[in-house]
């Protein structure tokens, strides 16, 4: 006969006992009033357990899942309206001369300029002298539907969640092109790096994610500056046609996103649109002028 | 992929979505999770073997994904986040109250150590065996029926110090 124990009483409530041990537990039931009420009290919390997380298996599972469980989670179209920017000097065009250099006094006016998400964007914009300022985004918010800017939202999260690099599948450890050229043997194209340290951004590494449907690379960008990072670029390739840039914003994550000549691009991070936009532009001429 | 593999995945997302409710505490964090796990299925899908189970696969994925996560950071577990999602909803006080009580369980839930937790949503929550479950999570079926049973035990002691479990079964019968 085994100790009666809890141990037991619990076993036996989960049907884990064998035929003999029912028999002696039974037995210890019929002689032994708190033994009922122990049982008795086991069995009503089980009940609430189960009952506590039942509702979730009445809810609708979120399309983005079930679009993940099918592996197409970054094949539906962005539903919401999205407003292009007037076409100008900045995406899809290189400028004469390469800016980025504009981007630490923009930065650096933002901090003390900008308050909110909109003013920032406005400031940004008057403050770039042939970049954006003649430009003006969609600042899209929340629309649902669009799988591929929720699951880039949802990509950016679970990494930072994570912490520590922890999902990142190609650590940049020593010379970083090794790990583009790792996660590029996994893409259909090759992916360059932009260098983002002149915003204080170091390349952490790159992760293998699904972009549009296809295999895509999400870069990882990280800084002690929190005003700016950590920041990710996903980038894809894309059978669809070119799109100027546009803002979107998920759960608590801002992006900026376009295609340009088969591929699709997301920057994604929960810093300021300004810095952004800023980021966005110098990327955008970095890799249409490697 | 294999349809044959997608079709399986999608039927165990339910089951999935509440697993990982359960580990993390947060609706949000558990999608991610979900989605996670999802990813890396379909990325080693050669992996699994035929004539398994793929649930308990799946679940695997779940809590070997959280595990790192929670090793990695300070789990934040915003307790308050499934009374708030109810505040201002027009439902009779009794149902909101059983909905009350019903997160007092899972806030108790969310309280207990991550081995415990485990244990305890895939027996006696998901109804996997005590010996599935020590498959799931890799560890001797003695080892499972221990942290279910300290789980468990845990649970009441919670429940009824919170007074909670008592009205939480009057409540719940309301539902």
């Amino acid at each position: 006969m085994q100790k009666r124990s809890d141990d037991r009483l619990i076993a036996y409530l989960d049907g884990e006992v064998d035929v003999a041990e029912r028999r002696d537990i039974e037995a210890w039931l019929d002689t032994d009033p708190a033994a009922r009420d122990k049982l008795a009290a086991l069995a009503e919390s089980a009940n609430l357990v189960r009952l506590a997380f039942d509702e979730v298996m009445r809810e609708p599972v979120p399309d983005r899942l079930i679009a993940a469980a099918r592996g197409e989670a970054g094949s539906a179209e962005p539903s919401a309206k999205i407003v292009p920017f007037k076409r100008g000097q900045g995406f899809g065009e290189a400028p004469a001369a390469r800016s980025w250099w504009l981007g630490l006094p923009v930065a650096a006016a933002l901090l003390g300029l900008l308050l909110g998400g909109a003013v920032a964007y406005l400031s940004v914009a008057k403050l770039l002298p042939g970049g954006i300022g003649d430009k003006r985004p969609a600042v899209e918010m929340a629309t649902a539907d669009n799988l591929w800017l929720d699951n880039a939202a949802g990509y950016f999260k679970l990494l930072v969640g994570a912490g520590d690099g922890a999902l990142i599948d190609v650590p940049a450890t020593g010379d970083p092109r090794e790990a583009l050229q790792k996660i590029s043997q996994s893409l259909p194209q090759e992916v360059r790096l932009p260098d983002l340290k002149p915003w204080g951004l170091s390349f952490r590494g790159a992760r293998l994610v699904v972009a549009e449907g296809r295999p895509a690379a999400q870069l990882v960008y990280t800084t002690d500056n929190k005003a700016i990072g950590p920041l990710t670029l996903i980038i894809g390739s894309s059978k669809q046609p070119d799109s100027p840039p546009a803002l979107a914003r998920r759960q608590d994550v801002n992006l900026l996103y376009w295609r340009h000549q088969g591929r699709a691009y997301a920057l994604v991070g929960q810093t300021d649109i300004g810095y952004l936009w800023g980021i966005a532009n110098d990327i955008a001429w970095q890799l249409d002028a490697i | 992929m294999s349809i044959r593999f997608g079709d399986q995945l999608i039927a165990v997302l339910p089951r999935l979505r509440r697993f990982a409710r359960g580990l993390t505490g947060s609706a949000v964090e558990a999608d991610d999770l979900v989605q996670a796990a999802c990813e890396r299925a379909l990325a080693r899908q050669h992996q699994f073997q035929e004539g398994t189970r793929f649930d308990s696969w799946m679940f695997r994925i779940v809590q070997t994904i959280w595990i790192d996560q929670v090793r990695s950071r300070d789990v934040r577990k915003e307790s308050g986040e499934v009374a708030e999602e109810r505040l201002g909803t027009d439902e009779p006080v009794r149902r909101v109250e059983a909905r009350l009580a019903l997160d007092e369980v899972r806030r108790a839930v969310g309280r207990l150590p991550p081995d415990q937790r485990t244990a305890l949503l895939l027996v006696t929550v998901d109804g996997l065996s005590y010996k599935e479950a020590a498959e799931v999570v890799h560890v001797p079926v003695g080892t499972i029926m221990s942290r279910l049973a300290r789980a468990r035990i845990a649970l009441q002691l919670q429940l009824e110090a919170g007074g909670g479990m008592r009205r939480s079964t009057n409540d719940a019968e309301a539902q």
